[in-house]
């Protein structure tokens, strides 16, 4: 599978490379700025992108513009975008786009190999990757409509919103497929919610309703 | 409503005040507790004339007013209070009086003795229903309308005589605007040497501490993979530990520099950052950014904080279904309005919230004004200098 990664900051790239192409990720080209970047997917084709928000000259948030740009430019073209910080907006920004294959993860989850991988094959494949915390800020403010489900069901709900499949949830959860479904049976039925396919319509759904929850 | 309101707390305070006036006449004859008493008057009738021209005068600003400033000024004013405060207070006593005697005169005449009865309408006695429920609510009516005309040009124009029998002179004004800068300056410098402490604890005590801890596992992992036999789960152990550590080091890094200047504004500028804050409260809220030239890192964090902290006490505490959030240039400086629909009643000495906004406020030499009364609505307002 080959990537291409925009980031300025050349520890972290050497990082990313390294972890990558242990996992047997092939990196097409490393860009430092936006153009770059821009450049190196129209020339490559990959077929996942990783970006940091923040790039030159400004190192404000050119990497969540290039992001949009590359998604406007390149209709469902996968992008994780990696920030030492996670604000809903950029989350809001990107899903906004048309299309699954969109991923939004604090930097820190690099660290967690397995994880990331994981989510970056899952953005690679059309799915979503949203981090933990953007979920739990959006879980913290939803509040009351969420009292009717069991600590377990709101466990299942924030890894679905995260972008996790029913297999992946139950793997994290230790449980099997069976109880996965049934519990997200439960919690559609409890939110009222129209059941969805697990893919990245899901995610929408989930997050929409957190959304209009937490309004 | 708010402005007869304020006009009648004012006039019966003057009032109040007036006759306390007269009788500690022998006692404010001291030059000290002259100006004292006439520096709070000036700047309860300044607020009154300006209600946005700043903090709240107290007794004790007030004597640190004091300090400095006209005697013989004050002295002359004492009698002229004493006269105006009588002739502007008594007739809204008596009008708020009057409004009270119908309130309890109209359901309850008939507790009253026969020779007692209450009187309406300053001489008519309530003998039945009839003239109880015809005369109460009619002396009701017509006062209110009276208090609610009169009452805030009269206490603007006690406000006016006092603050112009109480001027002073220009070089009076320049003095004691140097001292209230030199005195602010040094409350500035003091939270902001603050913060700064607070930082450096954070980094120290928090992020500081944990990078040693990680290193300490890592060299000892690194002394125990050399040794034979490996104790391979002693290592793995140490790790595990080490990788938790930087993750929990990176998450309080991130607070850190959160509190510090938060990556939004860097990102986006004080628009864009406050248009996230918004979008994520819980309250449906409206965003008004008014024309004004760039201002400050520091201003543009102090106010991003303020907003933050104010939504998230309206989404927590104020049970509001709406509420908006004003920025614009007010004169020479940046004014920053949150007011919401909500119960009202918040309390700065309950919770860090309105506190810390206050804090950081301050150390940028600027005012905070709460203003919640229980029912609502509430309304926090910030000003900052700007350098303008």
């Amino acid at each position: 599978m080959r990537v291409v990664i925009a980031e300025d900051n050349v520890l972290l790239s050497t990082g990313l490379e390294l972890l990558l192409g242990r996992a047997g990720f092939q990196i097409a080209a490393v860009a430092q700025d936006a153009d770059g970047f821009l450049a190196a997917v129209r020339e490559h084709r990959p077929d996942v992108t990783i970006v940091d928000v923040r790039l030159p000259p400004t190192f404000r948030d050119e990497g969540i513009r290039a992001a949009l740009q590359v998604r406007r430019e390149h209709p469902g073209l996968p992008v994780l975008v990696l920030s030492q910080y996670v604000e809903q907006q950029y989350a809001a920004e990107l899903l906004a786009t048309a299309g699954g294959g969109v991923g939004y993860l604090l930097k820190d989850r690099v660290s967690r190999v397995d994880g990331f991988v994981d989510a970056l094959r899952r953005v690679a494949d059309g799915g979503s990757a949203m981090d933990p915390e953007v979920i739990a800020q959006l879980v913290q403010r939803a509040g009351d409509p969420l009292a009717a489900l069991t600590p377990r069901e709101r466990e299942v709900l924030g890894l679905m919103a995260q972008g996790l499949d029913n297999t992946a949830i139950g793997a994290r959860l230790v449980i099997t497929d069976n109880a996965v479904h049934k519990h997200i049976g439960n919690i559609f039925a409890k939110l009222g919610l129209a059941v969805t396919d697990s893919g990245h319509r899901r995610v929408l759904a989930v997050l929409a309703y957190l959304n209009a929850a937490g309004r | 409503m708010r402005a007869a309101r304020r006009g009648g707390v004012y006039l019966l305070g003057s009032l109040l005040s007036a006759v306390g006036t007269v009788l500690a006449l022998p006692l404010l004859c001291v030059p000290r507790l002259a100006r004292w008493w006439a520096a709070w008057h000036r700047g309860r009738a300044r607020r009154l004339l300006d209600p946005a021209s700043g903090a709240r005068p107290t007794l004790r600003a007030a004597w640190a007013d004091a300090a400095t400033g006209r005697t013989a000024g004050a002295l002359l004013w004492l009698p002229v209070h004493a006269v105006t405060g009588v002739a502007f207070g008594l007739p809204a006593l008596l009008c708020v009086g009057n409004i009270v005697v119908a309130l309890i005169a109209t359901p309850l005449w008939w507790a009253f003795p026969f020779v007692e009865r209450p009187r309406l309408f300053i001489d008519v006695p309530v003998t039945g229903w009839a003239t109880a429920l015809t005369l109460g609510p009619l002396q009701i009516v017509l006062l209110a309308t009276l208090a609610f005309v009169a009452f805030p040009p009269v206490a603007r124009a006690h406000a006016r005589i006092c603050v112009a029998v109480l001027a002073r002179r220009a070089g009076e004004e320049l003095a004691e605007r140097v001292e209230v800068l030199t005195r602010t300056r040094a409350d500035v410098l003091d939270a902001h040497g603050a913060e700064l402490r607070r930082i450096e604890r954070d980094l120290h005590d928090g992020t500081q501490a944990r990078l040693v801890a990680i290193a300490m596992r890592l060299a000892v992992a690194r002394q125990a993979f050399a040794e034979s036999p490996r104790d391979e789960q002693f290592v793995e152990g140490l790790l595990r530990d080490a990788h938790e550590g930087t993750e929990e080091a990176m998450a309080e890094l991130r607070e850190v520099i959160r509190s510090v200047y938060p990556p939004i504004l860097a990102d986006r500028g004080l628009d864009g950052a406050l248009t996230a804050v918004v979008t994520r409260c819980g309250v449906p809220t409206r965003l008004e950014i008014g024309e004004f030239e760039r201002v400050p890192a520091a201003v543009e964090a102090v106010v991003y904080f303020a907003v933050a902290e104010a939504l998230t006490n309206v989404a927590k505490h104020s049970g509001a279904t709406a509420a908006r959030v004003r920025v614009g240039r007010t004169a020479d400086r940046l004014s920053v309005v949150v007011t919401d629909d909500g119960a009202g009643g918040a309390d700065e000495r309950r919770g860090t919230g309105l506190a810390g906004i206050r804090r950081r406020v301050l150390a940028l030499d600027g005012a905070v004004d709460v203003d919640s009364p229980a029912g609502g609505p509430t309304t926090v307002t910030v000003e900052l200098p700007c350098g303008w």
